[in-house]
């Protein structure tokens, strides 16, 4: 319970420095501070709010995924495959898509945890391997579907935002209560932080792995699928890269790449943080340079932000530790005969 | 023979051994080559050395290795002197070299070479390469070493930059190869540094996009506001075509209000889209560089509800724009014939090998793609 406050001040730092952003380009541009920019911004930001909800598990557990790119194209371009070649209908795409992203990622764990290969060297083949077998898929061809697939990201009735973004939103909360309120949860911070106690508690760490590695796999299908349906067509390119836009927005949430601590809801702020940047810098029309310098600061300016504001916490919460024993234990201790006491 | 010995001084008396025993091989250049790749492959040199050369059985085993090596040797030969001598009778080795056949626009002019060739099968070889994304100069750098190394007669290249592959095309020319440039023109001014001369075969994209921006101003008239999406800035076609546009719209009276990298990407185009459509509620028009961020931009236009409002134009004519230019939410594009790009580059180099024809640049057609 003590947890709560604590988080709470997490959850308002990311806020504040989103609203810094949000400022920021409204001073600077006409027209950012205006509802058509948010709606805009929560229907680009699903599959990446996605994929780093499942990239932050996996770095909590101290591993990584490179492929979460081309999975998320993989996926997409068999969407688009079955759609406009096969012609099934608009569900059992998804499921094609996601079961193939499942797939991906199983792999991925499944060799990661079994084989013990470092997760870096087993997803750097799995990017090429999915990126390869998209194009091979849709022989390096932009498929365009249409109508087919832009329910998902057509805005609800008597709603601003898409099916996709409540999906995303949904996906982060489950992930944010998986992560600290299961028994799966804690397992995962306990292998981040120490996996050989883990081990040595009689708690099997394999099956957890290689879950949090099929979960990413499915929610990079996710991805893909939200992907093709804002673009009403299948991209044999798309998701190029992401996978270091996921990272980044998962460092900016405050995760550690060392495993062990981290929080799903901050990775979406990370995600929102990139977006609305992203948006900003294109809305005030800078050039391509600059908005690639101005991205790089950022990102390493919210990080820098967040090392000095997790440094203030603990140092805030160890003095009130320190006064509130001070207080109140030491004659406790000193009943028991405590050597230490002074 | 005398690099390898430098760089591996682990290996170097089993190198000396090797020269003595497998001395035939020295004779044949380009199968030693071959045979010297093998062996440096993962250090296969020092396991050989390590575990192989200690027992006298094993030496006696790689001495028949080597023989028979030899002999691949001699039948490896053959075939080098048919294609690599060129003073001989014979099928002149054409390669070609892309950039990345990922994008569906070189993939199929390197399918469109491919057809060729097996239609022309009495006339030539050809070897088509490419690269693993379209920024990778290190890599097509590589594979033109590698094609000198493998003596074909004419290098059919479109560069990944039109200044940094000069240094490479200069020493494929020194070696006595016709160097080919197609698609994106290699820059005059480094060519001129470098005392080169290579034929360009391709199309004026700067005019090509002319005729988009020109067939869009007739819907348009002056005064109204629209926004360009280039490629990659540092692109050369890139950069013509942005030209092509603004050359259009300024002579329409268009305000150009917003000019920014979509990176040729779908997605990124989008993004760069949906920002613009916020910024300037008053758009008329949105001009992509390709034809990728086109159909990005026309799903960013319907989902700001401006379906029809708002109109686009592509360039390049892939197939995935068809539907869009029959529901006219993407008004042009240009068709600069990709699938035969690559043949015309390659009809080229053979007629200057046969002397047919001067190795002077060529211009080929860009067509205005409507309906």
């Amino acid at each position: 319970m003590t947890l709560r406050p604590k988080k709470l001040i997490e959850y308002t730092a990311m806020l504040v420095i989103w609203l810094g952003l949000v400022l920021l380009f409204g001073l600077l541009s006409r027209n950012f501070l205006s509802a058509r920019t948010f709606i805009t911004l929560a229907n680009r930001i699903p599959a990446l709010a996605v994929i780093a909800a499942g990239m932050t598990l996996v770095l909590i557990i101290g591993e990584i995924d490179l492929s979460v790119g081309s999975v998320l194209g993989l996926c997409g371009a068999v969407v688009g495959l079955a759609l406009v070649n096969f012609h099934l209908p608009f569900w059992a795409a998804i499921l094609f898509g996601l079961g193939l992203g499942l797939v991906a990622g199983a792999l991925n764990g499944l060799v990661i945890v079994c084989l013990g290969i470092p997760s870096f060297i087993v997803t750097l083949g799995m990017l090429e391997i999915a990126r390869g077998l998209a194009y091979l898929t849709t022989h390096s061809q932009t498929k365009y579907i249409g109508s087919a697939v832009e329910s998902l990201s057509a805005p609800v009735a008597g709603l601003a935002v898409s099916p996709a973004f409540l999906m995303a939103v949904l996906v982060v909360v489950a992930g944010q209560v998986v992560l600290s309120r299961t028994v799966f949860g804690r397992y995962l911070v306990a292998i981040g932080t120490n996996e050989q106690a883990v081990r040595l508690a009689g708690i099997n760490p394999m099956p957890a792995k290689i879950a949090v590695f099929a979960l990413l796999g499915l929610l990079s299908g996710l991805g893909g699928v939200f992907y093709t349906s804002r673009l009403g067509s299948s991209d044999p390119n798309a998701g190029v890269g992401l996978e270091l836009l996921a990272i980044a927005a998962v460092v900016i949430g405050g995760t550690s790449l060392m495993g062990g601590r981290g929080s799903v809801v901050n990775t979406f702020f990370g995600v929102l943080i990139i977006a609305t940047l992203e948006a900003g810098l294109a809305q005030i029309g800078a050039s391509e340079p600059t908005k690639r310098v101005i991205t790089g600061v950022v990102i390493v300016g919210a990080v820098i932000l967040d090392a000095w504001r997790h440094h203030l916490t603990i140092q805030h919460f160890a003095l009130l530790k320190q006064l509130f024993s001070r207080t109140q234990s030491p004659n406790q201790s000193c009943l028991t005969g405590d050597r230490n006491c002074d | 023979m005398a690099a390898g010995e430098e760089t591996r001084g682990a290996g170097r008396s089993y190198l000396v051994w090797l020269k003595r025993g497998a001395h035939e091989l020295n004779h044949r250049p380009f199968c030693r080559l071959a045979f010297l790749r093998i062996l440096f492959h993962h250090d296969s040199l020092y396991f050989i050395k390590k575990h192989l050369l200690s027992n006298s059985v094993a030496r006696l085993t790689l001495a028949l290795a080597l023989g028979a090596l030899a002999g691949l040797n001699g039948g490896c030969d053959k075939s080098a002197n048919n294609s690599a001598n060129k003073s001989a009778p014979g099928k002149p080795k054409v390669a070609l070299v892309m950039k990345s056949l990922a994008n569906e626009f070189f993939s199929t002019m390197a399918d469109g070479a491919k057809q060729h060739q097996a239609a022309h099968a009495a006339d030539y070889d050809l070897i088509v390469n490419g690269i693993k994304n379209e920024t990778d100069l290190a890599e097509q750098v590589n594979l033109v070493e590698q094609m000198i190394a493998q003596r074909v007669n004419a290098i059919v290249i479109a560069p990944a930059d039109s200044k940094a592959l000069v240094t490479v095309l200069k020493r494929a020319k020194e070696a006595g190869i016709l160097v080919v440039n197609i698609d994106n023109k290699l820059d005059a001014d480094v060519l001129k540094q470098a005392d080169l001369t290579v034929p360009f075969v391709g199309p004026d994209n700067r005019a090509g996009a002319r005729k988009v921006g020109d067939a869009l101003a007739k819907q348009l008239s002056a005064g109204d506001n629209v926004a360009i999406i280039e490629g990659i800035p540092t692109a050369f076609n890139g950069q013509q075509r942005r030209l092509g546009f603004e050359d259009a719209m300024k002579a329409a009276g268009v305000n150009i209000v917003s000019v920014q990298s979509g990176r040729w990407e779908m997605e990124a185009a989008n993004n760069v889209a949906a920002a613009m459509l916020n910024e300037h509620a008053d758009l008329k028009a949105i001009l992509c560089a390709n034809d990728n961020m086109a159909l990005g931009a026309v799903s960013a236009i319907q989902q700001a509800g401006k379906t029809g409002k708002v109109l686009v134009v592509g360039f390049d004519n892939i197939s995935a724009l068809r539907p869009l230019l029959d529901k006219r939410q993407v008004v042009a594009t240009a068709d600069q014939h990709g699938d035969r790009l690559a043949v015309f580059g390659i009809e080229a180099a053979l007629k200057i090998l046969k002397g047919e024809a001067p190795p002077a640049d060529q211009i080929t057609a860009v067509d205005l793609i409507t309906k």
